[in-house]
């Protein structure tokens, strides 16, 4: 949506929600539609745990606002 | 039926062909359905003077839509008689006046189930149970009518589980949920003359919920603590995401009459379970449940990092009911013994319900 509007976005959802996503992409009209995806869960996790996904996924965060 | 019944001759290859045909196009909820030809399809439509086109619910989140057209085909699939196709319009009338489904809760990880209430002399007309085993098997209408909208929300909407339907584990009202009011052996008037509607009137009443809480209460005649066991019940912290809930009592007539032979009426109880369905901020506390997040709102632990103080810091006990009208009450099972339910419907609210004229 916000892209949609001219506005560069990530989406970035946990492993367990990949399917629906992609569906969601699907009812769109994006079918292509590119997630960064982490690992599930999040609602229960530290902090710091936050921060270390947050780690894992920024490059790809990056490439995908940069090149996509 | 018998050990040995006599069963009517068909061409069960051909009839086997169809059923498979709708499993492979991933039209059921796993159940076998009805076929529907054009001409089947006819009968019901020509229950309603609605354009078969005409849109009934729209999911623009979704980009998706449900006609009367694509309503009626679901409901002769679930196995409805087509008599039964206004109360399947009324139906899909209520739950988009509810305002949940259009804003993408049949989607949600709660798996939450609509359940459907209908009152009035339809419930009569066209066989809906209201009595015995009222939210269980046995009665074509009731589990057809309730059948046809979980069908419409796969066959038109996509909402197949582990796709567009997220529930973690959903619940079993997902399959069908229509109950009737038990109107003749209610000492109150019905649900709906409650809110509005003549008794001649047929209405049904949309009603996303969680579960259906068992409530076993042969032990008393003193109205308070049978108040107490249902209240006792709607408070429980597993229940709360968000800071209130919403709750519909289903009384069993011999609840319904212990409290009217009291002199309880509705508003009585509503206002009894309203004041004593609470939490101490100990009980909370140790459910982790005392705060607030400051960014969902959703109940978590002081010690949480996002915690904020919940709307009510003063307060201990702390209601979980944010009005009276968040707690409907309606009289359906049989007169036979001290049971009753608590539905327990999704959401903050305490509005009025979403009822619909059947028309």
């Amino acid at each position: 949506m916000l892209e949609r509007a001219g506005v560069p976005a990530v989406s970035i959802c946990t492993e367990a929600f990949v399917v629906p996503a992609r569906a969601m992409a699907d009812a769109y009209g994006v079918p292509g539609f590119e997630f960064v995806t982490i690992p599930h869960p999040i609602a229960s996790l530290a902090p710091e745990e936050i921060e270390s996904n947050v780690g894992r996924v920024i490059a790809d965060v990056v490439r995908i606002l940069t090149e996509g | 039926m018998s050990a040995a019944p006599e069963l009517p001759a068909l061409d069960i290859d051909e009839v086997r062909r169809v059923m498979e045909d709708y499993f492979e196009r991933g039209w059921t909820d796993g159940l076998p359905v009805m076929p529907v030809t054009e001409s089947s399809l006819a009968e019901f439509l020509a229950q309603t003077n609605r354009d078969p086109g005409e849109v009934l619910l729209a999911m623009p989140h979704l980009n998706r839509e449900c006609t009367v057209r694509l309503a009626a085909i679901n409901a002769a699939m679930a196995g409805c008689r087509p008599e039964y196709f206004p109360v399947v319009l009324a139906a899909w009338s209520a739950l988009e006046a509810e305002n949940y489904v259009t804003r993408g809760i049949w989607q949600s990880t709660t798996g939450t189930a609509p359940m459907l209430l209908v009152n009035g002399p339809v419930r009569e007309r066209i066989g809906l149970n209201s009595k015995g085993n009222v939210f269980g098997s046995g009665f074509r209408a009731n589990a057809t009518i309730g059948r046809a909208i979980r069908l419409t929300a796969i066959n038109a909407f996509g909402l197949r589980p582990g796709e567009l339907d997220q529930a973690t584990q959903g619940n079993p009202a997902k399959y069908t949920a229509c109950i009737a009011e038990n109107e003749e052996e209610s000492p109150w008037p019905a649900f709906h003359v409650e809110h509005g509607f003549a008794p001649g009137d047929s209405t049904v009443t949309a009603l996303t919920m969680r579960s259906v809480a068992h409530i076993e209460a042969r032990h008393t005649t003193v109205p308070e603590q049978l108040a107490l066991d249902l209240a006792d019940t709607i408070r429980r912290t597993g229940a709360l995401i968000h800071e209130t809930i919403s709750a519909c009592i289903a009384l069993g007539p011999e609840h319904a009459h212990l409290f009217a032979r009291a002199g309880w009426d509705k508003d009585e109880l509503r206002r009894f379970v309203y004041e004593h369905a609470v939490n101490t901020r100990e009980a909370l506390a140790a459910a982790g449940k005392d705060a607030v997040s400051g960014k969902t709102r959703w109940r978590l632990s002081s010690a949480h990092a996002e915690a904020v103080p919940d709307s009510t810091p003063d307060a201990d006990p702390v209601r979980v009911l944010g009005s009276e009208e968040a707690v409907q009450i309606v009289v359906a099972g049989a007169h036979n013994a001290g049971v009753s339910a608590v539905i327990e419907t999704f959401g903050p609210r305490g509005g009025a319900p979403a009822i619909a004229l059947v028309r």
